[in-house]
This record gives C-alpha cells, sequence and structure tokens, in this order.
C-alpha cells in the first residue's frame, strides 16, 4: 500500500519535472522565432498608445511599421509601473529608439543628458517645424523641462487638455443659476445644489484641482520665478483667502467631507450619480461623461459642461494645463533619424487617425471615403494614446461623440497655462496639500497653515 | 466556563472576523454584476443594483483573456512545482546536522529575505538580461525558483518528523534521495500544500516581475492584462472611461481560479486535524 | 555528497539571482547613477545624502511604530484565530470559516485598501453609518493622523491573518495526537490541552513566524503606498516608500539604492538582536 502510494508519487514528481522542462525549451524557443533582419527596427517604449488587447498591439505595430517601412517593436508597460519599467531597460543598456514620457521626468533625462536635442530637426521639419501643426506654446511648454530652458528634447504626444470645473448644466438651468465669475457666486451654486438638489456643491481629491478657485486671486498651481528664485505660490499669503472659503463650504457641507482620501474615479462616480453638482477635471472627460450618461440613462437632461474658471481681480483667470506627455529620444538610440521620422509620423494624419480611432479593419473601416467605428473601435472611445491631437488640421470624423468638447477645450484654451515643476515637485507637493488640507479640515487656521508650508518648504530646501 | 457556552463563544468570534472577511468579496462580486452606472454609486455595495453581465461581457470584448490565462496557468503551475520541489529538497538538506557548514548556508539563505526588492530591481533585470532570458516565460518560472521562507518552512516541517522514522529507514540502508522522496514528503503533506498554495497565490498575484521581464503583449499573464485595465492612471487627461463594474469584474476573474484551487489544497492542512479531533 | 546535490539548485539560484544583483548594487549605491552614459563614483556620498535627509528619520520612525503594532497583534491574532479554528468540531464549518478568512491575502492591496477607505470614508462609509445610528458624530478616521495610524496597523493584522493562521492550522497536524490522548486519560479539561499541549508544541513555528515577521518589518510597502493620502502622510510613510519616492518619483538610483542597502542592514541587525534575545538555536 505505502509502496504502492510511494511510485505513485515519485511518478507524479518525474513527469511534472519533464512537463516543466518541456514547456521551458518550447518557450526558449518562441523567443528565437521571429528574428531575421534587412529592415531596421523600430523600437517604441510606451505606457499609453496602442491598443488595448495583446492581436491589437501587434497590428499597431505594424500599422506604424508599414507607414514606415521598417519593423516596429512596441514595449508597452501598463502605466502604473512605466516608470519603473523605462529605468530598468535604460540602465541595463537596452537600445530603445523613442521613450514615452512625462514632463517632470524629461526634465530629469534631459538634465543629465540621456535624451536628444531634437531643436535643429524640428525646426527643418516640414511637419514638426510648421506652427499650425505644433503651435508654438506646445514647444514653449516642453522647454519648461529643458536644463535652463535651452533646448527642446521631446515631441508631444497629443493635446494634453486642461483641468477646469465640470458643471450639471441642466441643474444650472434648471435652478435659473447664472455663470459663477467670483468665489462668492460659486459658493451661491453649491448652497442651492444643497438646498433643492441634496447634493454637495463641489468634491475633491485632497488639493486636486483646485487652481480654478485660486485663479480668484491669481495665484498659480507649481513653482513661478520671482527674482531668480522660485517660489510656490500656494504656499504664500495669497492663497490665504482661498483655503478659508474651502474650509466655509467644508463646514457648511456644501464640500464633500470624503475629499481627503478620494481618488479622481470616486469624484466621477459622485458626479455621474448626482450627488455632487461640480468637480475639477479634465476637458477630454466632458464628452466622456456626458456619452455615459446618455447610454446609460442616467437621468436624461444630465448635462456636464465646463465653466471658466473665477476670475482675478484684474478679470483674468487660471486653469492649470495637464504635465505633457511627450515623445523623446534616448541619447544611445541606434535610429534616430527613423525615431524622428515616426515623431514626425505621429503628427500627419495617418499617424493622428491611428492614435485616435486606432487600426483599420480592427477599430474602424471606411466605406466611400466615410469611416465607420468598429464594436471594438466603439468601447475604445476614439482613444489609442492620441484622442485629441494637437494639429489644427485635424478635424474628427465623429462629432457626434465630443457633447461639451468645444466649450471645454476652449476654456483650456483661452485660460490654460503649463504649471512649473521640477524633481522636487513631489515632495514639495505633498507638504502643501497635507497642511491645505488641515486647514479645510478646521484643524488649522489657513494663514497659519500657510505659515506651516513655507518653514517646512525651506527647512528641506524646495524653496530659496 | 461550561463546554456549550465555550463552543458558542468561540463560534461568534470567527463568525464575527469572518463576516468582515466576506465583506471584500461580496461587495466585488455585486458590483461586478450591476450595471455600468449602479456600479459606480459611492457606497459599499451588498447587493447588484441594476443586476447585468455587461461587466464581464465588457472584459471579454475588450481584452482577448485567453492567451494571458493560459501563459499564467504555464508559469504559476510550473512555477510552483518546480519551487515546491527544490525548496523542499534544500529544507530537507538543512534540517540534516551532518551538513557541514549548514550554520553558514542557513545564515545565507536568511540574508536573501531581507532583501528589498528595489534595492536588487535594476541588477536583477540586467542579470536576466545577461542570461538572454528577457521576454521569455522561463524568466517567470525561473524568478523565485527557490524561497529563503518556502526552504525555512519546509525545513520545520521535517524537523517535526520524529527522529525514530528515520532512524529505522537508515538501518535498512536508505540513502538521502530515497529518505526525502520514501519518507519526508509523504509525512509532510500539510506543509507541502502550504508551501504549494502560498506560492501559487504568490505567482498568480504577481505583477511587478512580469512587467519588469516581459516586452511582448502575446506573454503578458492575467494580472498584467487585467492591470492595465484595474490599475488604470486617473491623472491622465484621457482614457477610455473604465466603469466601476468592469473592475470588478477583472478583479473577480483574477481571484476565482485561486478561490477555486484553494479547496484542493485545504484537504491537506485540514484533514489531520479532523481525523485528530475525531477520535473523541 | 547527496546534502549537497539537495542544495546545489537552491545554492545557484541565490548566488545567480540574488547575491550577484545585490553586489551590483552595491556598486550602484557608491556612483552617481545616471541611465545612460557615465556613472562616476561618489565614495559614501549617496549613504550620507541619505543620513543626512530628515525624511529618512521621520519614516524610519513611523516604520518602528507601525511594524511594531503590526508585529505585537499579527503575532498573537492568528494563534488566536488557528486555536479557535481547531476548537470548530464540524468538518464543513470549519473549512468554511478558514476559507473565509484566508479570503482577504487573495486580494491585492489595491482592491482591500481601497475597500477600507470606502468603509471608513466620514460619509457613505459602513463605519461610521454603524457609528451614527448609535448616536457618534462621523469620524474621519483616515485623516486624522493618529487614527490612520492605527487603522494601517489593523487592516494590515486583518489582511494577513488567514496566511499565518494556515501556518498554525499545518503545525497543529502534526502535533502528535498521544499526547491529547494520555492528557485525557488524566482527565484534562479542553481549557488545558490547549494551555499545556498545543502551545507548548507550536513554540517552534512560533519562533518562525516571528522571525520571518521581523524580517518582513522594514519592507511595509504596498499597504501605505495604497492607503495614505496627504494629511497623514508624515506619520504613516515608510522607509520604503522613501525608497520608492525617491528613485522613481526622482530618478536619483543611487540614493535610493543606498538608502535600500541600509534597511537591509538595520533588518540584519534586528534579526541577529532578536536570535540573542529570544535564543533560538536552531533557525
Amino acid at each position: 500500500m505505502m509502496k504502492k502510494a510511494l511510485h505513485r508519487r515519485v511518478l507524479t514528481v518525474v513527469s511534472a519535472s519533464v512537463t516543466a522542462a518541456a514547456l521551458l525549451s518550447q518557450a526558449g524557443l518562441a523567443s528565437a522565432a521571429g528574428a531575421s533582419a534587412s529592415e531596421p527596427t523600430l523600437s517604441i517604449a510606451e505606457g499609453v498608445i496602442g491598443g488595448k488587447n495583446p492581436q491589437e498591439n501587434t497590428a499597431f505595430a505594424n500599422a506604424i511599421g508599414q507607414a514606415l517601412h521598417c519593423k516596429v517593436q512596441l514595449i508597452n508597460t501598463s502605466t502604473g509601473n512605466y516608470d519603473q519599467k523605462m529605468m530598468a531597460m535604460l540602465a541595463a543598456g537596452q537600445k530603445i529608439d523613442v521613450v514615452y514620457t512625462e514632463g517632470s521626468t524629461l526634465a530629469e533625462l534631459a538634465k543629465a543628458g540621456e535624451v536628444t536635442n531634437l531643436q535643429g530637426m524640428i525646426q527643418k521639419s516640414k511637419v514638426l517645424g510648421n506652427p499650425k501643426v505644433v503651435p508654438q506654446w506646445e514647444w514653449d511648454n516642453i522647454k519648461l523641462s529643458s536644463p535652463n530652458g535651452k533646448g527642446i528634447y521631446a515631441v508631444p504626444v497629443k493635446y494634453q487638455g486642461a483641468l477646469m470645473a465640470i458643471v450639471r448644466e441642466d441643474w444650472m438651468k434648471q435652478l435659473k443659476l447664472s455663470p459663477p465669475t467670483t468665489l462668492s457666486q460659486f459658493y451661491h451654486v453649491f448652497e442651492v445644489f444643497k438646498q433643492k438638489k441634496g447634493a454637495y456643491g463641489l468634491t475633491l481629491a485632497s488639493l486636486y484641482d483646485i487652481e480654478p478657485f485660486m485663479s480668484a486671486v491669481g495665484v498659480k498651481n507649481g513653482y513661478v520665478q520671482q527674482g531668480g528664485k522660485l517660489v510656490i505660490p500656494y504656499a504664500t499669503s495669497a492663497a490665504v483667502p482661498v483655503y478659508a472659503w474651502l474650509h466655509k463650504l467644508y463646514v457648511n457641507g456644501l464640500l464633500d467631507p470624503n475629499f481627503v482620501t478620494n481618488s479622481t474615479a470616486d469624484e466621477r462616480n459622485l458626479f455621474l450619480s448626482s450627488r455632487v453638482g461640480m468637480f475639477v477635471y479634465w476637458d477630454a472627460w466632458v464628452p466622456m461623461l456626458n456619452n455615459l450618461a446618455a447610454t446609460q440613462g442616467a437621468g436624461a437632461s444630465f448635462d456636464a459642461q465646463a465653466l471658466p474658471p473665477a476670475l482675478g481681480p484684474n478679470g483674468k483667470g487660471l486653469v492649470s494645463k495637464g504635465d505633457t506627455s511627450v515623445f523623446a529620444i534616448p541619447s544611445n538610440a541606434p535610429n534616430k533619424a527613423l525615431a524622428f521620422k515616426f515623431l514626425e509620423w505621429w503628427n500627419t494624419k495617418p499617424g493622428e487617425i491611428l492614435g485616435s480611432l486606432g487600426v483599420k479593419g480592427i477599430d474602424y473601416t471606411v466605406k466611400n471615403g466615410t469611416y465607420l467605428l468598429t464594436t471594438a473601435g466603439m468601447t475604445e472611445n476614439l482613444d489609442h494614446g492620441d484622442p485629441e491631437p494637437i494639429s489644427s488640421y485635424w478635424k474628427n470624423p465623429f462629432p457626434r461623440m465630443q457633447k461639451g468638447y468645444a466649450n471645454a477645450r476652449a476654456v483650456g484654451v483661452k485660460y490654460g497655462y503649463q504649471p512649473l515643476i521640477n524633481a522636487n515637485w513631489n515632495n514639495a507637493q505633498q507638504i502643501i496639500w497635507q497642511y491645505a488640507d488641515e486647514a479645510i479640515l478646521g484643524r488649522l487656521s489657513p494663514s497659519a497653515a500657510v505659515a506651516k508650508m513655507h518653514a517646512e518648504l525651506l527647512r528641506q530646501h524646495y524653496i530659496g | 466556563m461550561g463546554n456549550a457556552a465555550f463552543v458558542a463563544i468561540n463560534l461568534l468570534f470567527l463568525a464575527m472576523i469572518a463576516s468582515t472577511m466576506i465583506v471584500p468579496l461580496w461587495n466585488a462580486v455585486a458590483v461586478s454584476f450591476s450595471s455600468d452606472l449602479g456600479s459606480m454609486q459611492p457606497g459599499i455595495l451588498m447587493w447588484p443594483r441594476d443586476f447585468g453581465f455587461t461587466g464581464y461581457t465588457s472584459i471579454w470584448t475588450v481584452l482577448d483573456l485567453w492567451q494571458p490565462f493560459e501563459n499564467s496557468v504555464i508559469v504559476s503551475v510550473v512555477g510552483t512545482t518546480v519551487h515546491v520541489l527544490f525548496s523542499a529538497l534544500a529544507g530537507y538538506a538543512l534540517a540534516q546536522s551532518a551538513l557541514p557548514m549548514r550554520r553558514t548556508i542557513t545564515v545565507g539563505i536568511l540574508v536573501t529575505m531581507m532583501i528589498p526588492f528595489e534595492a536588487i530591481m535594476i541588477p536583477f533585470y540586467v542579470t536576466v538580461q545577461e542570461l538572454g532570458l528577457l521576454n521569455t516565460l522561463t524568466a517567470l518560472i525561473l524568478s523565485g525558483m527557490v524561497s529563503g521562507f518556502s526552504i525555512l518552512l519546509m525545513r520545520n516541517f521535517f524537523l517535526s518528523i520524529p527522529g525514530d522514522v528515520f532512524e529505522s529507514a537508515r538501518m535498512d540502508g536508505a540513502g538521502h534521495f530515497r529518505l526525502f522522496f520514501q519518507i519526508c514528503m509523504p509525512l509532510s503533506k500539510a506543509g507541502l500544500a502550504t508551501v504549494a498554495l502560498f506560492e501559487f497565490v504568490g505567482r498568480w498575484n504577481n505583477l511587478l516581475s512580469t512587467v519588469l521581464l516581459i516586452n511582448s503583449a502575446s506573454k503578458d499573464t492575467l494580472q498584467v492584462a487585467l492591470n492595465s485595465l484595474i490599475n488604470q492612471q486617473s491623472s491622465t487627461s484621457s482614457g477610455t472611461l473604465i466603469t466601476t463594474n468592469v473592475k470588478m469584474a477583472g478583479i473577480i476573474i483574477a481571484v476565482l481560479p485561486l478561490i477555486l484551487a484553494y479547496p484542493f489544497a485545504q484537504k491537506y492542512f485540514v484533514k489531520g486535524i479532523f481525523l485528530g479531533s475525531s477520535k473523541e | 555528497m547527496p546534502l549537497y546535490a539537495m542544495l546545489l539548485p537552491t545554492i545557484a539560484y541565490f548566488l545567480i539571482f540574488t547575491y550577484y544583483p545585490l553586489a551590483h548594487a552595491v556598486v550602484i549605491s557608491m556612483q552617481q547613477f545616471n541611465l545612460i552614459g557615465h556613472r562616476p563614483f561618489v565614495g559614501m556620498r549617496n549613504f550620507l545624502a541619505v543620513l543626512a535627509d530628515p525624511n529618512f528619520w521621520s519614516s524610519f520612525r513611523n516604520t518602528l511604530v507601525l511594524g511594531t503594532g503590526i508585529l505585537v497583534i499579527g503575532f498573537v491574532a492568528p494563534i488566536l484565530i488557528a486555536l479557535s479554528l481547531n476548537e470548530v468540531m464540524q468538518g464543513w464549518l470549519k473549512r468554511s470559516l478558514q476559507m473565509i478568512i484566508y479570503l482577504p491575502h487573495l486580494f491585492s492591496w489595491v482592491v482591500v485598501g481601497g475597500l477600507w477607505i470606502q468603509l471608513l470614508a466620514p460619509d457613505g462609509g459602513l463605519v461610521n453609518a454603524v457609528l451614527w445610528a448609535l448616536g457618534i458624530p462621523p469620524v474621519q478616521f483616515m485623516s486624522d493622523p493618529q487614527l490612520a495610524r492605527w487603522v494601517i496597523i489593523l487592516v494590515s493584522v486583518w489582511k494577513d491573518m488567514g496566511f499565518n493562521c494556515i501556518i498554525y492550522l499545518a503545525a497543529i497536524v502534526g502535533i502528535n495526537p498521544a499526547l491529547y490522548e494520555s492528557a485525557r486519560v488524566d482527565g484534562a479539561h479542553r481549557w488545558h490541552e490547549i494551555i499545556y499541549i498545543t502551545i507548548p508544541s507550536l513554540a517552534r513555528t512560533m519562533q518562525v513566524v516571528a522571525l520571518l515577521s521581523i524580517m518582513g518589518l522594514l519592507r511595509l510597502f504596498d499597504q501605505i503606498y495604497v492607503m495614505r493620502n496627504a494629511v497623514i502622510e508624515p506619520q504613516v510613510n515608510v522607509l520604503m516608500t522613501y525608497v520608492y519616492d525617491q528613485g522613481f518619483q526622482q530618478m536619483n538610483i543611487g540614493q535610493a539604492t543606498a538608502s535600500a542597502l541600509l534597511i537591509l542592514t538595520v533588518t540584519l541587525f534586528l534579526t541577529l538582536f532578536t536570535r540573542r534575545l529570544i535564543r533560538y538555536d536552531t533557525v
């Protein structure tokens, strides 16, 4: 009996190891296949472009390869782990032609000379040198990440958009409220929302994002240069009235009390389920919110619209633009010319179609010159990394999915500015958010909170 | 205290704890079967709001999960088998007092358990690259081939086997490999089941090393495929709107195989107790 | 030597995939680590920078406070549960309860952390709803620095209790039934069996679990990463979040590696110290 069981066990172990060995060799073979070279291979490391599944990613890479006459290796990493992966690859000496990155990381890469200065090539380029394709202000924003503001080290992936107050326009109309332009008018809107709709006026995710309200005192997010010194306006006495105003909202039950722990997904959920009347989010989300509400029957009247920010004493307003997502070319890239050709192509019509609609035959079809979305294309919502191309030549073939977008984009273009940030910003921001949140909760007075922020930022040398 | 009261209080205590454990799973199930908009209502759902399957159908239309699922099964099953075998072998060797340099080797293994992965992440990546194993499932199976944790645990189980069992076998002239396969392994089913369960769960849920070592989507595991949906970064200006029911459906799909596999492992580490106490 | 043959795969694995990378990490920690190109040696400068950083020390303090809480409560809880489960006589009930208690361990911290934040929310959270029904005003659990530490400790224990519980249950199986039988002959009460037989028999397992917990003490990360927010960060940021913020947000890989190696050193000392203290003769 015992012996029999034993034989069976040994057999299991042996067969398991054999299977393992077989699988191991198989896996090894699979990786060796498909490596024959005559065309160059363009390798792109990215976290945002491409399809939603392996097949689609392959098709996406092939589409780029066909256009540029090369092989394309698309190294796709989900956003949460992208930076870790990119650093490991570069540090291990892997040769990559194009890397996706964002403003603050770009600043570090450029400072250490790890990405290529593209300014000369851009000026000579018929595509990227054309201000109608990439407007000058985009280059100015990217230059914020260049060492000493000199040189251009990256090319934008898409129009990044801005963060603005998004309101239930249907409630505004129904309750006969006019668009607020001062903090007290915003307060009034919230008060009416609370009384008539039983909803919170405003929700936030910690201090993300209060720029449309800071706008009332003309205070910018991030750093500003002042007399050769870096200053953080949110940590100056100029910001005190806005913190006091937010505290008043909290005390009077107009601000969602969960704001300290909210994620942005929580904010969206609250807004879509009519638990809150306003939040601050991206322009690109206005049509997405409207689409979702429409397809799900969230009340036929649901209408999300962007609002201009509270205006400052000089009549001007501010909303912050997103940290630019860009493509850069590592300094050791083996195919720099080809890589640059890809950056140009990405900003031409075929590239823009691929980045927004997706792959022909999978996401969309063309019949007699009209574009038709497939079911896959529908679910992916015109986003394959470039939902809103920068070029002024671009026309979206599907305007019906864009309810509220034109207005929202106009707010971003009119009031938007690019906050200046550097590698210390994450830590500095944490200090500001901590004391500001405590001021809103009422544990500190607004002026004490600002004083503490300032002292702490000085102590850690985040400001001079 | 009377026996009945003791049993009742004990059950009450366990029931209270267990009820808090049910909440996350139940909430995830309820949300995953809600409609898109219903799932986005704030608060904890204990029952689906507007019952529907859209969470699951969206996942299958957007993601093709068969390939990642297959990869996950290969990596988890083969990886766990290899891991349990080699860890048990090492555990056995370390349980022998006759082993020269036993202390040194044990300390060497203990130290590996204290190294934060972030400290060696980049060098680890370089090593895998030097071995030419980047972007292979082999790399995923090899990474974590043994672990100090499992070795220690197995060694501990082997140590609790009464010494006279060995003595009689050794009288028959059995060598170490025979002792290991014929005596220790069968007597340590509970230990093997424990290590296998932990390793399987760990491998099935592993994200970071897969993300690091795999470049082509066709070799991604289920966790990586689902993570791109579940952990969609919120601070990007665009992206398709992934509703909460889809996220929760993803979480359920990822965790279901573990829940189904659990009873098989459990059989071993509960049966013994059951037999022991039923002798009353 | 058959014993060495048994150890060979393990030794080879650790040399190639752990010690060789570790040696490489020591080199990195002494470099100004540029991703591409030249990496000049800077001696001990990265280590000195870490030691001079007040954030490192506050993270260190938080790690000790949170770690001790998790260590103590997390050590007792699974023993209690395992003993308690062992007293359940109905097999199906025991199996189901055990499985349920293990459930949270199957979910990632992203899921569990997010869920607890919701459960504890002042508006719409289940816990505050219960408090409200009892006439207690809502509590800002996650934005009160002192409470938040307790939340972190208790949620951590809650999630991992089922894991260690399994180790104990597997060890209880190994207890020689003859011990219980002789006790029963002597007419011992169930309590006495637990106190005089079961618990002493688990001593070795307890040592292993304690040692494992201490070695993991300084590596607390995922939970904090998911559950922290701006208000509580100064009280809950730990050493590994420091390494992460240094390495991946500020791209300061040399300094991040140096701090990770310091953590390793401290862990080594902690482990040595505990071994002396508890006088392990075998582990």
